[in-house]
Formats: C-alpha cells, structure tokens, sequence
C-alpha cells in the first residue's frame, strides 16, 4: 500500500506547482490519516496531516496541508492542548528545513582530514556496517549526544545505548535545566509543572522569557493572551524582573531593572517581607525554616546589591501578596548564571509562602502521560564536558551525534572539540551538515522529522502524547534514524537484538501505542484507536487532577553570581540571548527566519551588539559602527546597534549566526556569541552559566553593514518623546 | 451613485471583511510574519536587497521605543494593508489594478499592474511593495508554493489581501450551501497563527461577529485615522 501510494505522489508530484485562481480548488478535506488509500487523493484538493512540530523542545501538535504530495502549509493543530492551533514563527518556517537546499541527500564519508568537511557518497550497507562494527570494536565506549526525543525514540536509544555498555545523553541548551533542580528542591517534583498564567491576576516575572522561548512559547503566549484579555472583568498584572528589557519584558506593565546574577536575593527580600507582614498561609512547621534562612537578610543590604530601590522591593512584595492569584516565575538571564538553581529556589520559595500551588493562576503540577517510552533525563553541559574529564570517557569512543550541535553550542573554552579529535569515529545522524556534523566520519542522515515517524510526551500541560506521521514521501536517500538504529541491533545481535527486535521504526512506534491503549482501554480494538490518534494527531485528556505535593524547600542559600574576568579589566556584563527567530542558532539555515526582523532592532540577515545610547557615545560609537567586543577568552566584531533597553555596563548580543557550516544560508554570516563565553557552571544543574562572562570593548574605527528593516527607529523615539504615544 | 448589485451576494446582504488588532495582546513574536510569507509565496529578498529596503513584509511589526534607561519602554504594533475603505491607493492607480471589492477589501489586480508606484508613493502605512527582480527560489525550496496563490513577477506592486483566497474559498462553500459564512469560519494565516489571539477577523456586516463586538471597544482607534482613509482594521490600544 505505501508504495502504491509513494508511485502515485511521484506522479502527480511531477506536475509543476501550477498558480490557480483563488478559490478554484473544492472544500479542504477532513483530516484525514496516512492510512487511507490513494483514492483519497485529488490533484487540486487538500489533505490535511496531523503531527508534531520538532524545532524546538516544545513540541505542539501541527497540521500540515498537503497537496499533490507537496507540504504546503503548517498550521498549529487546534485540539492539542499544547497549542491549541496555534504555532510560533520557527513551527511555521519548518517547510524551509524540509525542503532546504542544503539538506543532507545520502549517507556520507569523511573525504580527507577530519574537520575539513569534505565528504564524499558511500552505500548504505557499507556505513551500516563500518558504525556497527566500530560499536562491536569498542564495547562501552560508546556516546551517543542526542537532542531530547521523549517518546519512543528515547526509549530506542536508552536501551540500544544500555544493551552495548555505552552511554546516552539527552542534551538541549535550551532545556531549563536549573529549572528541573529548583524544582526538584522546592517541590520534591521531577517533571516539569504548568503555570497557569491565563488565571493569574499578579505576574512577577524574574527574567523568564515567556513569550521568546521558555518551555513552551506558544502554550505561555496563548496564556498570556488569555491573562490580559480574556476574562471580563479582570486584567492580569505583570512585571518582569530583569537586567536587560527583553522581548517579554517589552509586554510588561513595568520592568525593574535589576544588576545581573542578583534576581535571588530580591526574591530573598520579597519573601521576607511576605512572612514579617504575616501574609502567609505556610504551615507551622514549614514556616520555621523559612524564617531561619530569611533572618540573617535585611532589606536596605539587598536594595543595596541589587540596584532595586528599597520602596520598590516594599511595592513589589504588597502588590504580590495582595493580589488574587499570584504568581513567580523565573529563567533566562536569572538563571543563567553560577548560583542560578538557588535563584529560581528563592523564587518558588515565594509561590510557596502565598500558597499558590495547585491552585488556578498558579503553580499545577500533572503528572506526565504513563506513555510507555519514558523519556531520559535531561543533561547538563557540565555531563558533556566530564567526557574530556579523568574518565577519559572520549578516549578511543565511538562517538554518536543526533540533531545536537556541541561544537556550535558550547564555549570554545570548554575544549569540547578534543572530545571529538579523541574519538575513534565520529557519526552523526543530522539531516543537516552542521558544525558538529562537519567534523564526523560518517554521516548517516536522518529524514526531516516531517517524513518520520515519531512521538513527542509533553509534560507540564495536561498530559498529551503527540503522534507524528510522514506527510510527504522523503526526498531523498536518508532513512529514519529509528531504523538505523533498529538495523544496528539486529547486526549487533545478542542481548540487543533480542530487546529491540521490531522490523522498523513505524512497527515499533505502533506497538508502544498498543501497549499504552492496551492500558487505558483494555479490550477495545486497537486499530480503530490507532486511526483515530493518526487523525487528532496523539492522544490527551481533559486536565486531571493535579498531584499534591510533598515537600515545601526553603531556600538554602543565596550567593552573589561569580562572574569570569576582572571588572577594572572587563567593565560590561555580558548577555548572549536566543534570538527570536534563529534561537540557539538551529533555525539560521531558514531564509524566512534569517529575513525575519528581530522585533526590539529589526536587523535581518546578520548580527549585531546591542549598546545603551549614552555608553556608546561615550565610546565615540555611532549606530552601525564595527565594535570589538572581547572577553578573557575570546573576541567578536559586529556592528553597534543603540538599545535603550540595556544597562550603561551590559552589552547584549543574539546568538544564533556566525555559523561555519550549516548551508549557504547560514554560513559565513554575523558572529557567534557563544564564543566569548567563560567555561562556569551553576553546580546544582550543570549547566552553563551563559550570563556570567564580563567583556570590554574597542572601537575598531571601521563601519560595519547591519541591515535594518526599520531605519526609522532613531526617527519613531523622537515624535515620542516627552509624549505619550499614540497605542 | 449607481447601486452596484453583485450576483452572488449571500443571503442577509454583502459582506464587509475587517480585522481587529489589540495590542495589549500583541507581544511582538511574529509568528504572524512567517505564516504570511508561507501561505502568499512572498519572496525571499537576501541580504543585500533587504540593505536596500526591498524586502517584502505584507504584515511587519512596528517597534517603537521611548524614553530612556531604566524608564525605556518597547510597544509593539503590527502593521498590515488597512483596506482602507476611503484608499488612498485606489484613485490614483492608472490601470484600475487597485480596486475596491464589493466586500470591502483593498484588491491588487497583478495582471493590470504597469509598475507606476503611485500607489505605494500615496499610501501612508507604507505597506505596498514592489517587485524590483523577478522572484527566485533555490529548488528546492519553491516546492512549497501555495497553488492557490499568484507568484508575483517583477514590476507589479503587492501587498497584504487579506488572504482572499481562503475568503473565497469560505464564501463559495457556504454560497453551495446556501448560507453565510460562519463567523470565524475564515481566518486569514497571520490571525490563524497568532498564539496569542491578537489579530481578530471577520464580517464586519455581522453585529453579532467577535470583530463587531471587539471594534466597540472604548480602546478601539484606526491607525493614522485623521487622514479620513476608513482603514477597515481597529486597533485596541494597549492598557500602560
């Protein structure tokens, strides 16, 4: 049946995309599933494919029209509870990664010196074989590095990587990892909570970049739609707490400026004045050991350090204790940094003492579907680097990529390229030739996630479990990383063959369903459910009951941030932020994303070093100016853009270009932020500590080419000022 | 005036199409703008026509700053082809390529269009372009086109259409049937993908629609509405 099907989207696929009048076409069909016959199918009527979106860790569900075996259109799917049809600007420009130029068109080998990127064909048989006997030749020395993928495929590689003694890494720069270790200490909870902004009257916000890329933007942009507007009589109040205006702070009724790395102690503060004020409903017994930790801190001490005006603390902490449903998050800049998991720890610390948990407009904790591919732990950048450590782990390993790009996304300083330069072989399963990927040995591509098959458990939001299914026939020689991998145990044979004996990736997919409707509904037919998750695009419930939580943690400590580079020397702070469309640089081989304006400058196509007006002129830079800006361990030229939003001592730059490899579209453009960065970790999590390396900077008396699509911002800050604007 | 009298008007008289923008709701992530340029075949300018303000936005996000550390503040508006029912556009295109519709909106016939730009020299939203180059997709890239929208060729002014081809696509489905169109039943792409339910559509004929309803607000304004050009979007100010 599917090469039935495939033989006929070929045909009709050759037809070139003729422009018909508008309207011509009949009624778009009802969603319909891949498992229906090719009769279905009419040149000039749409089809609509449920599945899951996969460019970033979020994973909303999508509907993809599709026409004449073309993917034409992504739409959020409106019964995810996730997003509820709605998608955010990457989601939108995934068709540019499936039908990218630069995509990866059949499994490769290294063609010279390792790093020089020049790869040449090899047969699929061939580097099947070379991975797997590499595997055979170094038991327990394998790595595999692989984005997150909960769902199935993170039950695959757990198990494939545990049957051969090798290790697994879920990694994603993006993965709120402080976020996990605070919550684990404040509520004794491993999986991630939902916040219910939608129902909160009262947001103080410490940096968290709710309406950029938080957890989950467009489930918290949806929320956040529904805060301000979308009850009758109430209007949610927010303020965001932060260094630098970010996007989301833009959307704020009023940003308090905050110096860098000390978020916790307003927090602190906050939290004291809550209990002296006897506005809490804590128990007792828990009450006591908040009091302990707050009583060695005095308000004018932290006004002090944190640059917060005593009668703002005062305000903050009366408008949040007073406020209906209130509600404190934190992340971004707060939390990364070296004392971050302590930061957000002092700022559950204040949901607690309000007791907001499990309450609407607060803080709710589902428990995750019992979907039977649990999804692995999350690491931190810190388990990365222990690789190169007296374990020696990368020595002689055989070394495993999948969708994650290290030596894009860590610092230069940490040394993360020995670990490759030790390895035996390198093998990367990216459908893009990307940074990492360019210094592998052997290149087996995976299809783009819009051909495979697949599922995502999301966590947080009511539980759902989104099924994705191919919506086009794969373009080109790739195969589905689940298969690779399936095929690589049955060689393997052994214990591993016999764990993971599925035929195929799809086969396996299907039989976890089966396991978990099995469960749920036992004694129904299976594929009458089966089509139906096909159609709705997963499986989800009405929200439950939230699960009560055991433990209420104190904050144990609250150490200023350590930052790298002396201030005398290095007088700025330095903050890389994902920018808005590229992200952490994944979504710079997308010319819709690279011609998107950045929303606070409108640059496009480039990078550019964010500056206060007055600090700059004060540099003799004017706007457009090529700027050196340089930290204890590297240095990046780009263009100075004027940003009213940042301190006189913090520069901010977007991550996100200066990419070496990864298409033409990406290559060669702007600079890498990242580079700059200081090797500190925030213990508790691992993670990187992005916000925590100090820089100088130099005027290069060059002129630099930012495009900005706006060239009238200069012009827009002067009809406003001294007035109100109009909106 | 003559009374214009359309054949297929549905049942309960003409429909008039507008939209309405809170931007207490907007937070400027723009996702609107890439769901635009996937469903209208917009080009792909690169970096070096872009320095030249050539690159083509039917929808875009004005940003605006005011004031300074720590008091600096960023709103956010989104801006597109008001469908002004008093345009400034229409009267002086030589060719009749920009029209007024029986249905309110502001049309670009591309086939009529010579290229003269006074249209875009006369509107003041600045939300006309032009195509300076033929458009050009690297294979495989145009394989995503949408077939029921015109790739414009060099020389023709485009801009936003309100996605008329999901209009007409909702106004002949319901017409078989016999109805209206249902409210919320079309939503142009950018409307369809706002995650935070700024950008409301609908008939503006049909009291009872969210639009109608939402236009009445006391935040309701038009945007430059003193130039007397009846944009067909209401704009919710946003609360400070």
């Amino acid at each position: 049946m599917d090469l039935k099907r495939r033989d006929f989207l070929k045909v009709v696929g050759l037809g070139a995309a003729g422009s018909m009048l508008p309207g011509c076409g009949g009624e778009t069909a009802k969603l319909i599933p891949y498992v229906l016959p090719d009769e279905e199918i009419v040149p000039g009527v749409a089809n609509w494919y449920a599945s899951v979106c996969r460019e970033c860790e979020a994973g909303c569900g999508i509907i993809v029209r599709v026409m004449e075996g073309r993917a034409r259109k992504i739409e959020g799917n409106p019964d995810h509870p996730l997003n509820r049809g709605k998608l955010c600007a990457l989601g939108q420009a995934s068709l540019q990664g499936l039908y990218n130029p630069d995509r990866i068109r059949g499994p490769l080998q290294r063609d010279g010196e390792r790093g020089e990127g020049r790869f040449k064909p090899i047969p699929w048989e061939e580097a099947m074989s070379r991975w797997v006997s590499a595997l055979q030749k170094h038991p327990g020395g394998a790595v595999l590095i692989s984005r997150p993928v909960p769902g199935t495929l993170a039950g695959l590689f757990s198990t494939f990587m545990k049957e051969i003694s090798g290790t697994v890494f879920f990694y994603e720069p993006s993965a709120e990892r402080p976020l996990r270790a605070a919550n684990r200490k404040s509520f004794g909870i491993d999986f991630l909570p939902d916040y219910d902004l939608a129902n909160t009257t009262y947001l103080l916000s410490f940096g968290a970049p709710f309406l950029s890329h938080w957890l989950s933007p467009v489930h918290f942009g949806a929320a956040y739609g529904r805060m301000r507007q979308g009850r009758p009589e109430v209007r949610g109040r927010f303020v965001q707490v932060e260094p630098r205006l970010s996007l989301t702070a833009a959307s704020a009724d009023r940003w308090v400026p905050i110096r860098p790395g000390t978020e916790g102690l307003l927090a602190v503060a906050i939290g004291r004045l809550i209990l002296e004020e006897g506005r809490t409903n804590l128990p007792r017994g828990d009450r006591s050991r908040f009091e302990k930790f707050y009583a060695s801190f005095s308000i004018d001490r932290i006004a002090n350090e944190t640059g917060v005006a005593e009668e703002e603390i005062v305000r903050l902490a009366r408008e949040f204790y007073t406020a209906a449903s209130p509600l404190a998050i934190g992340g971004g800049i707060a939390s990364e940094q070296t004392n971050g998991t302590d930061t957000l720890v002092a700022i559950n610390a204040l949901n607690l003492l309000v007791g907001n948990i499990n309450r609407p407009g607060g803080i709710r904790f589902f428990r995750p579907s019992d979907f039977p591919a649990s999804s692995a732990e999350v690491v931190g950048e810190q388990a990365l680097l222990d690789l190169k450590g007296p374990s020696k782990k990368a020595s002689r390993s055989v070394l495993m990529l999948y969708q994650a790009n290290p030596l894009y996304t860590l610092p230069p300083s940490t040394q993360f390229r020995q670990v490759f330069e030790e390895a035996d072989l390198v093998v990367s399963f990216s459908p893009f030739l990307d940074e990492s990927t360019a210094m592998a040995d052997l290149i087996l591509p995976d299809h783009f996630f819009l051909e495979s098959w697949g599922d995502h458990v999301t966590e947080g939001i009511a539980p759902a479990a989104g099924l994705a299914q191919p919506v086009v026939i794969p373009r080109y020689d790739t195969r589905p990383v689940g298969d690779l991998f399936l095929g690589a145990a049955n060689r393997f044979g052994g214990g591993v063959k016999e764990r993971l004996s599925w035929t195929d990736y799809r086969t396996m997919v299907r039989e976890q369903w089966r396991d978990f409707f099995d469960r749920r509904q036992p004694g129904q037919p299976f594929e009458a459910a089966w089509v139906e998750a096909l159609q709705k695009g997963g499986w989800w419930k009405p929200e439950g009951k939230p699960v009560s939580i055991s433990q209420r943690g104190a904050p144990s400590a609250a150490e200023p941030a350590r930052f790298e580079g002396s201030e005398k020397e290095f007088p700025f702070y330095f903050y890389p932020f994902p920018s808005m469309g590229l992200h952490y640089g994944q979504g710079a081989n997308r010319p819709w994303l690279q011609e998107l304006p950045d929303p606070m400058t409108t640059v496009v196509w480039g990078s550019w070093v964010e500056i206060n007006p007055k600090t700059a002129q004060e540099y003799g830079l004017a706007e457009r100016d090529l700027v050196r800006v340089i930290s204890p361990y590297g240095e990046i030229e780009a263009p100075v853009v004027y940003f009213p939003g940042n301190p006189p001592d913090l520069i901010s730059v977007p991550i996100g270009q200066g990419h070496r490899a990864y298409g033409r579209y990406a290559e060669g453009r702007g600079v890498n932020p990242l580079a700059l960065l200081a090797p500190l970790i925030d213990a508790p999590s691992g993670a990187l500590a992005t916000g925590a390396t100090r820089v100088r900077i130099e005027r290069t008396g060059r002129k630099g080419r930012p495009v900005l699509v706006d060239q009238t911002g200069q012009g827009t800050r002067r009809h406003t000022e001294g007035g109100e604007g109009e909106a | 005036m003559v009374e214009y009298r359309d054949q297929n008007a549905p049942p309960g008289g003409p429909y008039q199409w507008g939209m309405v923008i809170d931007l207490d709701r907007c937070t400027g992530c723009e996702a609107c703008v890439v769901a635009c340029k996937a469903e209208n075949n917009i080009r792909i300018a690169g970096e070096d026509e872009a320095a030249q303000g050539r690159a083509v936005y039917w929808i875009r996000i004005e940003r605006y700053w005011e004031g300074e550390y720590p008091n600096a503040q960023l709103k956010f508006m989104p801006v597109l082809c008001q469908h002004c029912g008093n345009a400034p556009c229409e009267p002086v295109c030589p060719v009749y390529a920009s029209y007024h519709t029986p249905d309110g909106l502001n049309a670009q016939v591309y086939n009529r269009c010579v290229g003269v730009r006074y249209c875009g020299n006369n509107c003041p939203y600045t939300v006309r372009y032009f195509n300076w180059f033929e458009p050009h997709w690297d294979e495989p890239l145009n394989e995503q086109l949408n077939p029921d929208v015109t790739v414009r060729s060099v020389g023709v002014m485009e801009k936003c259409t309100f996605c008329v081809q999901r209009i007409r696509g909702a106004q002949q489905t319901a017409q078989k049937e016999g109805r209206r169109v249902k409210d919320g039943e079309v939503t142009p792409a950018c409307v369809q993908s706002c995650p935070t339910e700024a950008l409301v559509f609908g008939d503006r004929n049909d009291p009872e629609s969210r639009v109608s309803k939402l236009a009445e607000s006391d935040r309701g304004f038009g945007l430059l509405e003193e130039l007397g050009t009846k944009p067909a979007i209401t704009y919710l100010k946003r609360i400070k």
